[in-house]
């Protein structure tokens, strides 16, 4: 409330100045407030740039495009702007808001017959466009997905093999007293499944909190009130189901090489 | 006798040893992969920003070069006070601008750049000469592919396109000479060059430039020099190699966060797999290890064995690893490559000998480190009592 | 010579909240060239015993001299040195390395000790050839019977030519017929020269020993 004040009282004191709004990572970084006055140009250094009064420090929004770009950003009424970088009357495009989904399609076709020279594309299709970049890192990150679940599996079916031949003589003695292959098979693959379940819950956990960590560590060093990583309940069901396909899978297979074994080999005669 | 014994202990249990040796190699392969992908944007980007000697890039103040639409006014003047300087070899400034190009019923948009082709350091001739005259244009093997067109060939060139009217500020028939590779393009990127005169005339930016491309003498101190430069030209920032690779860094600090991270969970499973082998393997054979130090087989000789036998399972799975690891390196890198704006020169993994060596030698350690514990524990039980408890089970 | 002397020996064992006095003060000299079986019933202390003369276990209390040396008072490392160079082990189980041949088995003690490739190797062929099992060198245990397994075993308890040869129920998992074929070898040994002490529930063997020792709870109670 105050500083509105405030620059209300300065524009009063100087009319002829026009006001401009500046992102809060500038404002941070060159140590600028409100009611500040500060020269704009469209060339670097050059002398002659206009006056101008900070009337507000924008919060940045949560677009990815601006990750590790250290723009900065500054708003000011458009036919300041276009004056300011000599631009004429002219402007690099026009955002167009119709009443209510129905009315995109006959909006762009309109448009797209009237405007000479111009075309009119849907906002979903232009950031679809223009997020080729983080298109790649999610198949990045995807192919380090593929590569972990590749080396779990592996892990997990080595882990299984060393569990049940811990127990050959167990199972050995089972068998010999009439326990059937299929039971067996059937407590070792339970066994592998409630093993897989908690250690999923357990990986759900960690990954949670290493979300929590990720997001915060990042939103710091980029400033930026974005989410770098989001945990869906797809994103759950699909590790947890994985996982436990997977646990599954390794404690049959291991299961399978133990009762394939004669009792007496397994005890070792 | 030790290493006969851990061999031997190995092949018992073939199928287990394999799939760790298999585990093994995978934790490896990330591990190298990580540790490739943390130097290897870094070294990539060195050894490209090094590869025609210029050491100094000028780009408008604040900017990095080609990171905006900036340009800098005045290049004859900012040239004249940079020749005051004696330790400047050589100057070449850079305009880029956009062409236009119709062909049939098709208008082809490419980048292009302007420089004097004696002593640019933007792209790499092919076949064919460098385009000299103001009527002369060389271009890339995209813009070949897309357009056609082939060296001799003449072709409508055009810039200052006017959406309203449909019309160009500038157009001219310009004669291809030759076939380019530029240095800094990126995949799929349509690209030619010019001489400097004539980007500048045509996009109607006399005496400008983007950027300028700096060479001092060898027995210069670079960051001296580019201090010289800011302080001589205000309106410039004067990048060297250094403080471009520090905007590289920054910007790209998450693969070598991730890298980092990658790099210690594999190095962690790896050693997770062996180590839980070993222990099993270990539990298995108590018996065996009582007995041999009831025969008089010393503590260190039984630990010897079976840290072995880790090594063994941890340098197979770690050279099976590192073939595992360039295959995988290479199909990471594809992805990576097709980011938008990445010059294709850029490789997010490099192979270097030294880490290779790093990701053999970390993994080695981890061998040697999970077999010391369980092997450790197993040599020193009580001999009578184990023996009895070995004998009642 | 006296090769052996136990003074007051004793050994105690906690089992959770109970002391277990395996051995009570037991006292005895050895012979070199004695040939002795220690029996006694089940849980008597002979095994416990047995296991204080070979240096695998400490005395609670007393003293066990072998040639001069009191064993029970080494530390872990000179222990072990001591066992490589002057005790010979047989395990009722038989305790064979099953991933290496019957060879293998008996040149183990003599590569611990430092002893060269060939030389180790000749060594063993001897023994083998000792205990007739020349025809068996490549055989891994799972390949041979319990009484050549326990052969190949009483070879390698020979391998660094022991002060003592120590067995534990070396006849306890064989039959009858292995079993004399086992008690024949031990008499063999003995009139070749080897101290030898069992441990045994065997008749025959005890039978075939030149000195008993009757122990019961932990004491000897007849000589």
């Amino acid at each position: 409330m105050l500083a509105h004040l405030a620059v209300a009282f300065l524009l009063l004191q100087s009319p002829q100045h026009r006001t401009i709004a500046i992102d809060e990572r500038l404002a941070q970084d060159a140590g600028i407030a409100i009611g500040d006055r500060l020269t704009v140009s469209a060339r670097p250094g050059a002398p002659d740039g206009d006056t101008v009064i900070v009337s507000a420090i924008l919060k940045r929004s949560a677009d990815p495009a601006e990750i590790a770009r250290s723009e900065y950003q500054v708003r000011m009424h458009l036919d300041h702007l276009q004056s300011v970088a000599s631009y004429g009357d002219r402007v690099d495009r026009f955002a167009v808001a119709t009443r209510g989904d129905s009315a995109i399609e006959s909006a762009l076709r309109d448009i797209n017959a009237a405007a000479f020279g111009f075309e009119a594309h849907r906002s979903r299709d232009i950031a679809v466009g223009t997020s080729r970049t983080f298109q790649v890192v999610s198949r990045f990150h995807k192919a380090i997905g593929v590569i972990t679940i590749v080396a779990s599996a592996i892990f997990l079916l080595c882990i299984m093999l060393l569990k049940v031949e811990e127990r050959r003589r167990d199972v050995a003695a089972l068998r010999l007293m009439g326990i059937s292959a299929t039971t067996v098979v059937k407590g070792v693959v339970a066994e592998a499944a409630l093993l897989a379940l908690v250690g999923s819950v357990l990986g759900v956990g960690v990954g949670w909190f290493a979300s929590q960590l990720i997001n915060w560590y990042y939103q710091g060093l980029y400033r930026s009130p974005l989410y770098f990583s989001l945990i869906t309940a797809e994103i759950v069901t699909f590790a947890v189901g994985l996982s436990l396909v997977l646990g599954i899978v390794a404690g049959f297979l291991a299961s399978l090489r133990l009762v394939r074994t004669p009792p007496l080999t397994l005890f070792g005669r | 006798m030790v290493v006969q014994l851990a061999w031997a202990s190995l092949r018992r249990h073939a199928t287990r040893t394999l799939l760790a040796i298999l585990g093994v190699a995978v934790a490896a392969a990330m591990l190298l992969d990580m540790v490739m992908m943390s130097t290897g944007l870094r070294e990539s980007f060195r050894e490209l920003l090094m590869s025609r000697g210029f050491q100094l890039r000028i780009a408008p103040r604040g900017t990095l070069p080609f990171d905006t639409d900036a340009t800098i006014t005045g290049v004859s003047g900012i040239v004249a006070t940079l020749r005051m300087n004696p330790d400047i070899v050589t100057i070449s400034p850079v305009l880029g601008s956009t062409i236009h190009v119709p062909i049939g019923d098709r208008t082809f948009t490419s980048a292009t750049l302007g420089a004097d082709p004696a002593i640019q350091g933007d792209y790499e001739l092919l076949s064919g000469r460098d385009p000299i005259a103001r009527d002369e244009i060389a271009v890339n093997d995209d813009f070949i592919r897309a357009t056609g067109v082939r060296i001799g060939d003449s072709m409508r060139v055009a810039t200052g396109y006017d959406p309203q009217l449909r019309t160009y500020s500038d157009s001219r028939t310009m004669v291809i000479t030759g076939r380019v590779r530029f240095l800094y393009g990126a995949a799929n990127q349509l690209a030619t060059a010019m001489n400097l005169p004539t980007v500048q005339e045509m996009a109607r930016l006399p005496d400008n430039a983007s950027l300028f491309m700096i060479k001092v003498r060898d027995d210069v101190d670079v960051e001296e020099a580019r201090a010289w430069i800011e302080a001589e030209v205000p309106r410039v920032s004067a990048l060297s190699i250094a403080t471009a690779l520090e905007q590289v860094d920054q910007r790209l600090s998450y693969f070598r966060q991730l890298a980092f991270i990658l790099g210690t969970v594999s190095l962690f499973v790896g050693f997770l797999l062996v180590t839980t082998l070993i222990t099993v393997s270990v539990n298995e054979r108590v018996g065996e290890i009582t007995v041999m130090r009831a025969l008089g087989v010393s503590k260190l000789h039984i630990v010897q064995q079976i840290v072995l036998e880790g090594v063994v399972i941890t340098l197979s799975g770690a050279i099976a690893g590192l073939g595992l690891g360039l295959v995988t390196a290479r199909y990471l890198n594809s992805i990576l490559a097709s980011f938008p704006g990445l010059p294709v020169a850029i490789d997010f993994f490099l192979f270097q000998p030294k880490a290779a060596w790093m990701s053999l030698g970390l993994l080695s350690l981890s061998g040697i480190a999970a077999g010391i514990y369980p092997a450790f524990r197993a040599a020193s039980l009580p001999i009578a009592t184990t023996l009895r408890e070995e004998a009642i089970a | 010579m006296t090769l052996v002397e136990a003074r007051d020996l004793a050994r105690d064992y906690r089992f959770g909240a109970d002391d277990v006095h395996a051995l009570r003060g037991v006292t005895f000299d050895i012979e070199e060239g004695d040939y002795v079986a220690i029996v006694g019933p089940s849980g008597c202390g002979k095994s416990t015993l047995l296991n204080l003369l070979g240096a695998i276990d400490r005395p609670t209390r007393g003293s066990v001299t072998i040639r001069g040396q009191a064993v029970g008072e080494m530390r872990d490392r000179e222990a072990t040195l001591f066992r490589l160079r002057n005790i010979g082990f047989v395990f009722q189980r038989f305790y064979l390395m099953p991933t290496l041949t019957a060879r293998e088995n008996v040149e183990l003690p003599m590569a611990e000790a430092g002893l060269k490739s060939a030389e180790r190797a000749a060594r063993a062929r001897e023994l083998l050839a000792y205990v007739g099992l020349s025809h068996r060198e490549r055989h891994r245990p799972t390949e041979l019977s319990g009484g050549e397994q326990q052969r190949v075993a009483i070879a390698r308890s020979l391998a660094n030519r022991p002060a003592i040869l120590l067995a534990d129920e070396p006849t306890g998992e064989l039959d009858a017929k292995t079993g004399a074929e086992i008690i024949e070898l031990f008499g063999q040994l003995n009139r070749d020269g080897t101290t030898i002490i069992v441990v045994t529930h065997d008749e025959e063997l005890a039978g075939a020993a030149r000195r008993k020792i009757h122990m019961r709870d932990g004491r000897i109670v007849d000589e």
